[in-house]
């Protein structure tokens, strides 16, 4: 699907029943710890710090369908309301009618911008910055430091490996992007990375900026074409190449691809991994949207996609998603001594760091409320680390812990969450492996 | 009578914003949008002009007063209807009164009531109880979303997850606060004296409750609700017998359910259909299409469930038994073949979560469905979904039918589920015509809307009762001088909804 008029039988769908604005709206029965986190509960990022309707999923989706019939104009006002969503998916979990909610959003943010409504600050930035030759990064960074960071030699001939780095990685999250190089040297993958990578061009498709999307899509379609795999770092690089680059492209993915806490996982199951080192530490993992939620939505939706017999093979396709959720938890649980304590919202229902979509540029407040409410529910664990495997879980986190921090000085009221370890998981693998 | 309303005004704007501050009222276009909806149970909707969001009644009360002052039309919603919720109907859209703020919930185990207000969701409801108050439970709409809220499904005479036994919500009530387009607050029942608890819903004098239920916020708008408790057992169960027509599954129910005490007690939840109500929740082009893979899987054509509640094991038990001998004697008596549904235990758990989002996934068929409800006396509901069933495959609508019993047997809901695709130009008028034929066929048989759609169902029904209607104007009248709340299930003004001659003669 790449427009939103090719979603409108997928929008018709929507009877606004408000599901999905809760997390575990199908399990108001559900056990939690504590009276705060029992039962269905609030889930959407955006109604909850907005609280009008039309920042839930539920009055986008209205919204979307006003404009489908003509019955709205494209306005600054409407872009506004429709890009203060950080396209978690949580909602997209919830819909009994497998509406595909993020890419209506997306695709309605596009249709307003290609209705001539000028995309809003942050995010035009980020594309000119992106859309720039001597750039190709959302950063302001010059595109020839780009593998600066490595330690090898870029563009090796002969690999039949890449790993795709993202501009995170590349220039704010160097040591990520180190540690993912050290651990793919220790399981004895012979990989390389290239110069020539670009942006993968998440925030300008989730943004609606289509066109320089593509721009970049193709560019990385056509350098990666040769490979047999591509590994990942970063969970949003990851969802884009291996949901929307098919998508959008509508040809299916020349390579194969994982990321590298998949990788690891394989890795286990085969037997050929067995960590040794302890991490003796209380734990509790985030689920990063990116790379648990969507990616499992989209491995239940192409079963579907190719099931003649939904009510046979729904099951099946609930069950591969669910699969794909216990990946990290699977990794976790190899790692000795590491004592995971779940939060309440996990998997499908996991609530947002509060980073995605385009919020952390041009919503800092809500991305900073989002990420707090997050920290307080993983502290509700008991847990000394706050574990995940995304550089804008991790920043947004870092952040929330520094804003409760603040607000301790000021209000002399200790803040659950403040005394977190934010954590990437990365890390922690390559401490542990041999 | 021809009402002539006047829009909102930045001045009127302004007064809103004074009474619940700025940020709880909006005019933004996009936001107006986002509260539209059309399906489920309405497909009507004129996009409202102002937003507000009150926090207690006495904020209700001064936004009337402004609404009265200026003529202009409000419209007032929570959370659900069942599933849908109240939209303007008529133009202009005037102000819609968002009451989710309005969330609160007291529970009062002693007296077993809850007092509800109206922006409560059924799932919110459920958790606190579980958490707080195992023993008793909220008696929450069955089959609705987890986001419909409890007030929504009271105040339309909705089913409850214990309608089996207790009969329709607007039986649970035990008094009423209202706000009346004048402004006025007032409550009733014993509620109505100052202090005194909601504990006797007639006194102090008549009880004007049925004025505000069933009228879905067209006499006055409800803030709070007194509603009954109901204990909760832990023993609970499902139990499903198939049929070869309608009368299968009907005639062994009313034996269940006549006697009222002994097994019928704890038959909390009775409901059934048929195989299209399973057919037609996964999309069309992605489903057998023929009953013999249905038949195959076990699913019966036509079907009952008995959701079983009781104290003891043995309650449960002898509860199970008694419901297997009835179809047994049943089978005998009437030639036929009645199969127990050997339910796997996850159908059963499914059958028994509350609440759930079973009713959702009809737009999955064809991307649009209607709920269309129907009273009818029990023992009529067979002949009633087998006309309803004919004139939906005529009509081109797969003849999804869903029944429950109200009030161990007194009525029967009859519910067929009209799934539809609704991007096809034209299909609303093809459901208008459906609406039209079956309502006038069923009027005549002394069958009654639930849920009046107010553009067919309360115009044909309020045509062929012209006293009645003679009446509720004049209470409107009382109530709401100015007719400044939205016409609701009411045909008020008539004008607005039909182009039928009024039933009064003078038209007033």
């Amino acid at each position: 699907m790449t427009s939103l008029e090719e979603l409108r039988e997928i929008n018709a769908r929507c009877i606004h029943c408000r599901a999905c604005q809760y997390a575990y709206s199908g399990e108001p029965d559900r056990e939690g710890e504590t009276e705060d986190y029992t039962g269905m509960l609030q889930g959407c990022p955006a109604g909850i710090y907005f609280e009008w309707e039309g920042y839930f999923n539920s009055g986008k989706q209205w919204m979307a369908r006003a404009w489908l019939n003509g019955e709205m104009e494209a306005s600054k006002e409407l872009l506004e309301v429709v890009e203060a969503c950080t396209t978690c998916g949580m909602c997209e979990t919830q819909c009994p009618n497998y509406i595909d909610t993020v890419h209506v959003t997306e695709e309605l943010r596009a249709a307003i911008i290609e209705a001539g409504i000028e995309p809003l600050s942050k995010h035009k930035a980020i594309a000119e910055r992106v859309r720039r030759e001597d750039m190709r990064n959302p950063y302001n960074e010059p595109r020839k430091e780009r593998t600066a960071w490595y330690d090898g030699t870029p563009d090796e001939s002969g690999k039949k490996v890449a790993y795709f780095v993202g501009c995170t990685g590349a220039y704010r999250q160097q040591h990520v992007a180190e540690r993912t190089a050290s651990i793919l040297k220790k399981v004895g993958i012979d990989f390389t990375v290239l110069s020539g990578e670009v942006c993968c061009g998440s925030p300008l498709l989730r943004t609606g900026q289509k066109d320089a999307f593509e721009l970049v899509m193709e560019e990385n379609l056509e350098l990666f074409k040769d490979y047999d795999l591509l590994v990942f770092s970063c969970a949003g690089c990851y969802k884009t190449f291996r949901n929307d680059y098919p998508r959008i492209s509508g040809k299916p993915l020349p390579f194969k691809l994982r990321h590298t806490v998949e990788l690891i996982y394989d890795l286990i199951q085969e037997g050929k991994l067995n960590i040794k080192k302890k991490y003796a530490k209380k734990v509790t993992w985030h689920d990063p949207c990116h790379s648990v939620r969507h990616v499992g939505i989209a491995i239940e939706k192409e079963i579907l996609a190719n099931s003649d017999n939904w009510l046979m093979d729904s099951r099946k396709a609930e069950k591969a998603k669910e699969e794909h959720y216990e990946i990290p938890r699977v990794v976790l649980k190899n790692i000795p001594g590491l004592d995971l304590h779940e939060m309440y919202r996990i998997k499908g229902d996991s609530f947002c760091c509060g980073a995605g979509g385009g919020v952390k540029s041009q919503y800092p407040d809500m991305a900073l409320a989002t990420s707090k409410e997050r920290l307080r529910e993983a502290a509700s664990t008991g847990a000394e680390i706050l574990m995940t495997s995304c550089p804008f879980c991790i920043t947004n986190f870092q952040d929330g812990v520094k804003a409760l921090k603040k607000e301790e000085e000021e209000t002399g009221v200790k803040q659950p969450g403040s005394d977190l370890k934010v954590v990437e998981l990365l890390e922690v693998l390559d401490e542990l492996l041999e | 009578m021809t009402v002539k309303y006047n829009h909102v005004t930045d001045d009127v704007v302004k007064k809103l914003v004074n009474i619940c501050g700025e940020k709880y009222v909006t005019t933004s276009e996009p936001l107006r949008h986002s509260y539209m909806a059309r399906g489920i149970m309405g497909l009507e909707a004129v996009l409202p002009e102002a937003i507000v969001r009150p926090e207690n009644a006495q904020q209700v009360s001064e936004i009337l007063v402004v609404a009265n002052e200026n003529l202009i039309p409000v419209t007032p919603a929570a959370g659900g209807l069942s599933g849908g919720f109240a939209l303007p109907a008529i133009e202009p859209g005037g102000i819609y009164m968002d009451m989710t703020r309005m969330n609160r919930l007291q529970v009062d185990v002693e007296n077993r009531v809850m007092i509800v207000e109206p922006g409560l969701k059924s799932g919110d409801a459920w958790r606190i109880f579980k958490t707080k108050y195992p023993e008793w439970a909220p008696p929450i709409p069955d089959g609705a979303p987890p986001a419909a809220t409890v007030l929504g499904d009271a105040i339309e005479r909705g089913f409850s997850l214990v309608t089996g036994v207790y009969g329709p919500q607007a039986d649970m009530i035990m008094g009423l606060e209202v706000v009346l387009p004048s402004g006025k607050i007032f409550r009733t029942g014993s509620w109505a004296l100052d202090g005194a608890k909601p504990y006797y819903r007639w006194g102090p004098g008549p009880n004007p409750d049925g004025l505000f239920l069933g009228s879905q916020g067209s006499m006055g708008i409800i803030t709070k609700a007194a509603i009954k408790l109901i204990p909760h057992p832990h023993f609970k169960t499902v139990v499903a017998y198939g049929g070869k027509n309608w009368d299968d599954i009907i005639i062994p129910t009313w034996e269940v359910s006549k006697h009222e005490m002994g097994i019928a007690e704890h038959t909390v939840m009775v409901q059934g259909g048929n195989w299209p109500l399973v057919m037609t929740r996964w999309p069309k082009s992605n489903v057998p299409v023929d009953y013999d893979f249905y038949k195959k899987i076990g699913i019966s054509e036509y079907w009952m469930n008995y959701e079983i509640w009781a104290w003891t094991e043995e309650e449960l038990e002898y509860t199970k038994k008694r419901i297997d001998e009835i179809y047994k004697s049943y089978e005998v008596k009437a030639n036929t073949e009645c199969p127990q549904w050997k339910l796997h235990p996850r159908q059963i758990a499914s059958r028994l979560k509350k609440p759930n989002k079973i009713a959702i996934s009809y737009s999955l068929w064809e991307a649009g469905f209607l709920f269309i409800t129907w009273y009818t006396p029990w023992l009529e509901s067979a002949r009633m979904m087998e006309e309803y069933c004919a004139k939906m495959e005529e009509y081109g609508f797969p003849p999804t039918m869903w029944v429950a019993s109200i009030d161990h047997g007194r009525q029967a809901i009859v519910m067929p589920i009209l799934c539809f695709d609704s991007t096809e130009p034209g299909i609303y008028d093809k459901i208008r015509e459906f609406n039209l034929e079956t309502t006038r066929s069923f009027l005549k048989k002394g069958w009654l809307n639930y849920s009046p759609d107010p553009f067919v169902h309360a115009p044909e029904t309020f045509a062929r009762t012209p006293e009645y209607y003679d009446m509720l104007v004049k209470f409107r009248k009382v109530l709401d001088p100015n007719l400044i709340l939205h016409p609701g299930r009411l045909a008020i003004p008539w004008e607005a909804v039909t182009d039928l001659p009024n039933p009064i003669k003078d038209g007033n």
